[in-house]
């Protein structure tokens, strides 16, 4: 028994010790410093304890320190160390792979973290969870910069605690030589759900192992919204789900990146960063095809990412500089152009390589982000709903 | 015969000591047992009868608003009971996690045989290189099957001519359960081959020789011997496999198809994905309840086997 609990709990374990780490990398808590300079016999302990931790650290700034929780390979080295440069101070970042990783490590109690970088409706429990600080916009003029498309979201209204930092789509990413040889539609979820496309595409076809994502992709296709919480139309999304499902190789949401630069598979449901990401690495590796992406016509799903300030953080100066210094245009291209994220920073159009700048699927057009949608949480029920569905699904 | 008074003093020194060195050496164990298997078992019964919460976790027992409220309930086990589909896939979990047992026992026996029966100096190396993949990660020897049964790998190359020159339709290798299978099978067979391997080193090889002289055929032998006395050894082994290929998520979410959830990637999903960690907890106390069960049918089925054989 103790194998299954070990395998079942093995994630949380390592959170954990993933949190025991970073902990030790955390300044003291705020309040512990507080509370020393209150007893002023207690101050030259203090100061000696501050001398030990700047010793110890071997920098004379060692007391500026931006603590940032972001996803993988989420900012460039360069904007890093020009930040560093800029601010006199040193960035430390964590990282985390999902935003459930993230929000059930802040709910175990980590703490310190100035920034963290969530998505939409992770942001949103964090905000009704009362954890983050609002943020103090005359701190943050570049903020000008921001597309109001993407400002004031139901996710956060009147931007109190977020600013836009990146976002990603889901869509349909192929191999265009082998789409083009078998004359299939490239602008449709058609491709993806229809048994009369898929037969030709057998086997070479991946959707994401999302429950949301691929119920989302299937209500577009259905011409329902995605956040649809309508019983009876998740039904018919299942109906159309389990139809297809047969023709699809798998539920995948890592390892499809790999097997898109190889060629083995030439159809996903997947994000648009993992799809230039498996684009970048065919070219690399000298492939005769290209992985492109695209919008399909009845929508897709937008998943924004905000910078928000955590309650914990001790220094939201250093972090409002932060978020001012990468709302500005070139600091912000350059995540762009590392890995495809859609930017909605309108002053970094010009810093952005233009072969990305005219992919569509990275900087959509007016009339395709009319059809994009961000997904909002899920109740509980729905949740226990929406589960016994997917459970059906992978059974069938 | 009045006890104390007969036992001398360095004897009962002697008494004490050892009993103080039993509690230190089974102390931490003991204790380490309690507080990461007995504490976390217990809590993972408790949080079975909550309620979700909002944002995952569990709902709060006291709340300042009587509205957000939740008690203790036995909504999830209804929720487990009512619907059919659950027991399916614990029935898919079993099967799987049988077919995995029986091939590597197969597989394992003859091998176990072999090394147990081999030269001393052969026969640790033998061992070594039955260990030796546990050098590397488990996850990465799970990847490279991705590699081996991947459409453009040797090995689909020649299954896929095979199939062509009899004029049958190509196969997918990788994302079936099939996949899975193998994986599992290559995962979970050391697990089957090293206690086998104890137990049949041990055996009395004059046991063999009384046999032979008694007129026993190699197959007799083999029958009426070596295999009852190796039962112990079967049953470690198909325990080492069958429970933890029950609980797998891992292989099915790497290499499986589209219909490749087991219980494992069930309860994984309760826990990341739908952030309900009642019925997450619900379906880990019936995988316990599974296992217990299968395991004392399977204990009352060698008792029966033994009293006769």
């Amino acid at each position: 028994m103790g194998c299954i609990g070990a395998s079942v709990f093995a994630p949380f374990i390592l959170r954990q010790a993933q949190d025991e780490r970073s902990k030790s990398r955390q300044p003291l808590p705020m309040p512990f410093v507080v509370s020393l300079s209150n007893h002023e016999r207690l101050v030259p302990l203090m100061r000696g304890l501050l001398l030990i931790l700047m010793l110890c650290s071997g920098s004379a700034h060692a007391a500026d320190v931006l603590h940032l929780y972001n996803w993988n390979n989420y900012i460039s080295e360069e904007t890093i160390a020009r930040f560093e440069a800029q601010c006199a101070c040193r960035v430390v970042q964590d990282y985390y792979s999902d935003n459930e990783e993230m929000l059930a490590k802040l709910a175990a109690g980590a703490t310190g973290y100035d920034l963290i970088v969530p998505t939409g409706n992770a942001m949103e429990s964090l905000i009704r969870q009362n954890a983050l600080r609002p943020l103090d916009k005359g701190l943050l003029p570049n903020l000008k910069n921001i597309d109001q498309a993407y400002l004031n979201t139901a996710f956060d209204p009147g931007n109190s605690y977020s600013v836009p930092y990146a976002y990603t789509l889901t869509l349909i990413g192929y191999n265009r030589e082998k789409m083009r040889e078998l004359d299939l539609p490239v602008d449709s979820w058609a491709v993806i759900f229809e048994p009369r496309h898929l037969e030709k595409l057998k086997g070479r076809v991946t959707v994401l192992d999302s429950q949301r994502e691929l119920l989302a992709a299937a209500l577009k296709y259905l011409g329902y919204s995605a956040n649809d919480t309508d019983e009876a139309h998740w039904k018919q999304a299942r109906d159309l789900i389990i139809r297809a499902k047969p023709y699809w190789a798998a539920f995948n949401a890592s390892s499809y990146i790999k097997e898109l630069t190889v060629g083995n598979i030439w159809l996903v449901h997947g994000y648009s960063n993992d799809i230039f990401q498996a684009d970048l690495d065919a070219q690399k590796a000298g492939r005769k095809f290209r992985i492109v992406a695209s919008i399909p016509k009845e929508g897709a799903v937008l998943a924004l990412d905000s910078m928000v300030l955590h309650k914990s953080g001790p220094r939201p100066d250093l972090a409002h500089r932060f978020i001012d210094f990468m709302l500005d245009g070139r600091n912000s291209a350059e995540l762009t152009n590392l890995i495809g994220s859609g930017n909605p920073n309108r002053d970094a159009l010009q810093y952005i390589k233009p072969e990305v700048a005219h992919n569509p699927a990275v900087f959509p057009g007016r009339k395709q982000q009319a059809r994009l949608e961000m997904l909002r949480d899920l109740d509980r029920h729905q949740r226990r709903v929406l589960s016994r569905i997917w459970t059906e699904i992978k059974l069938r | 015969m009045p006890g104390c008074s007969c036992v001398t003093e360095p004897a009962r020194k002697l008494v004490t000591a050892a009993r103080l060195t039993k509690w230190v050496v089974s102390g931490p164990p003991f204790l380490f047992l309690l507080l990461f298997f007995v504490i976390p078992g217990i809590i993972m019964v408790l949080a079975s009868f909550r309620y979700p919460g909002e944002f995952g976790g569990l709902a709060p027992l006291t709340a300042a608003d009587p509205a957000t409220l939740q008690g203790v309930t036995l909504e999830t086990y209804r929720f487990f009971f009512s619907d059919p589909i659950y027991g399916q896939v614990f029935v898919k979990s079993i099967f799987m996690a049988l077919a995995t047992t029986l091939i590597c026992l197969t597989m394992a026996y003859p091998l176990a045989l072999l090394i147990a029966r081999s030269p001393k100096k052969s026969r640790d190396l033998m061992v070594l290189l039955v260990i030796l993949p546990f050098a590397s990660n488990f996850l990465i020897r799970v990847y490279a099957w991705m590699i081996v049964l991947g459409p453009q790998s040797a090995l689909s190359r020649l299954v896929n001519g095979l199939l062509h020159g009899l004029g049958m339709e190509p196969v997918h290798l990788l994302f079936s359960p099939f996949a899975v299978l193998v994986a599992m099978v290559y995962v979970h067979l050391p697990f089957m081959v090293l206690p086998l391997y104890t137990n049949l080193e041990k055996h009395d090889p004059s046991l063999l020789d009384a046999a032979q002289d008694l007129g026993a055929s190699a197959w007799q032998r083999f029958w009426r011997v070596t295999f009852p006395l190796s039962l112990p050894g079967i049953f470690s082994g198909s325990a080492l496999v069958f429970i933890p290929v029950l609980g797998m998520f891992a292989v099915p979410d790497i290499l499986g198809g589209t219909g490749d959830m087991l219980i494992g990637n069930l309860i994984k999903e309760q826990f990341l994905g739908t952030r309900d960690w009642p019925f997450g907890s619900t379906l880990s106390i019936m995988l316990t309840i599974a296992v217990l069960l299968i395991a004392w049918l399977a204990a009352r089925l060698a008792g029966r086997r033994g009293s006769y054989g």
